[in-house]
């Protein structure tokens, strides 16, 4: 992220300062701007989800829940501890409701959670695997069609999930195998530091 | 699918009142934490919504997408779709935005529109989401993950526009 950051600023700037140089502090304002906008809708997002989410935590319903996935998550993961585990497969459950704005949460947990165990392999294969997005249904998508006058909104479906499927798969089979290679070359405990 | 979040509502609320938790309480308590979550996200927000309005206003943006379109084309995919295959990495509501103005444009039956649909709809905000999860984490070797990432929704991305064209 350092990387692209200041790759992008420099070059942008650089070339704003060539050709419209008054227009760089307007851009990084509105900028700026567009960032609250953001994180408005995102609190309002997260104070239904995690509002709601709280409750079934204090009533030890996601602990029900989550015992299902918690074998699943335990051996994939690499994963001890059930407060962590509990909080990938509620991610996992909310993303393939396609609840993204209720999973993010309780990723941010787990990936925490792992930073005090040590375990960078789980938090790197969580972020991967929603990075690539594992929805069953694009709800927006469809409600968009839908809205434009399209037939049949519904005939993306298919499709989506063919690729979304791929992608998934694809980067959890590389990363997996870049981290085995990565191990083999001197670290011998990659996933416990 | 209208039902789902109804039902969920309900559900979690009747379960927690089942169980004698105080539901007021409790769902103050889990807003409470959305409010410090989302004031940790702000800076990160701020730092790329400020990277991405550059990158926009300098022209690179545009110039970037002339420059590949013919590289998507060779793959399969549409250039009108260039632009939208670019911002999704970095922003879930501007490629949401873009993605509206091409179904009004081409149609919602069209085939770009289709591509548009699906490519959106299977794919992540890579770079958005990296930066939400480890901010203000120290975790080393984070550009593996995010190019793995990002490959692999390229992958999907042409086999998306490939599907359409069958289906």
């Amino acid at each position: 992220m350092n990387v692209v950051f200041t790759v992008i600023a420099l070059a942008s700037s650089a070339v704003l300062l060539i050709f419209a140089p008054d227009r760089l502090l307007p851009a990084l304002l509105s900028g700026a701007e567009d960032s609250v906008k953001m994180a408005l809708t995102l609190f309002c997002i997260y104070a239904v989800w995690m509002g709601l989410s709280k409750l079934a935590e204090l009533s030890r319903l996601t602990r029900g829940a989550s015992k299902l996935l918690m074998p699943v998550s335990e051996k994939f993961f690499r994963c001890d501890g059930e407060e962590i585990n509990e909080n990938i497969s509620m991610n996992l459950s909310c993303n393939l409701l396609g609840l993204g704005g209720a999973a993010t949460p309780y990723a941010v947990k787990a990936i925490n959670g792992m930073q005090k165990t040590g375990n960078a392999f789980g938090q790197k294969l969580l972020f991967i695997i929603n990075a690539t997005s594992i929805q069953l249904i694009p709800t927006t998508v469809i409600a968009l069609r839908a809205g434009a006058g399209s037939v049949k909104a519904s005939d993306i479906v298919l499709p989506s999930l063919i690729c979304t499927a791929i992608s998934t798969a694809l980067a959890v089979i590389l990363y997996i195998a870049a981290e085995k290679i990565g191990g083999a070359k001197g670290r011998k405990k990659p996933w416990r530091m | 699918m209208a039902y789902v979040i109804p039902v969920i509502f309900i559900v979690v609320i009747a379960f927690a009142a089942v169980k004698k938790v105080n539901i007021y309480d409790g769902f103050c308590a889990g807003i409470k934490e959305a409010a410090k979550f989302t004031m940790s996200l702000l800076p990160c927000l701020a730092a790329i919504f400020m990277m991405c309005a550059l990158f926009e206003e300098s022209g690179l943006a545009d110039g970037l997408c002339r420059l590949l379109s013919p590289v998507f084309g060779f793959l399969g995919i549409p250039p009108e779709l260039t632009k939208l295959v670019l911002i999704k990495p970095f922003s879930g509501s501007g490629s949401l935005a873009y993605l509206n103005e091409i179904i009004k444009n081409y149609g919602a039956d069209s085939y770009i529109a289709r591509c548009a649909c699906v490519c959106y709809g299977s794919s992540e905000t890579v770079f958005y989401i990296s930066a939400v999860y480890f901010a203000g984490l120290k975790v080393r070797r984070l550009a593996l993950p995010i190019a793995i990432a990002l490959f692999a929704t390229f992958v999907s991305t042409v086999v998306a526009c490939l599907i359409c064209k069958i289906m």
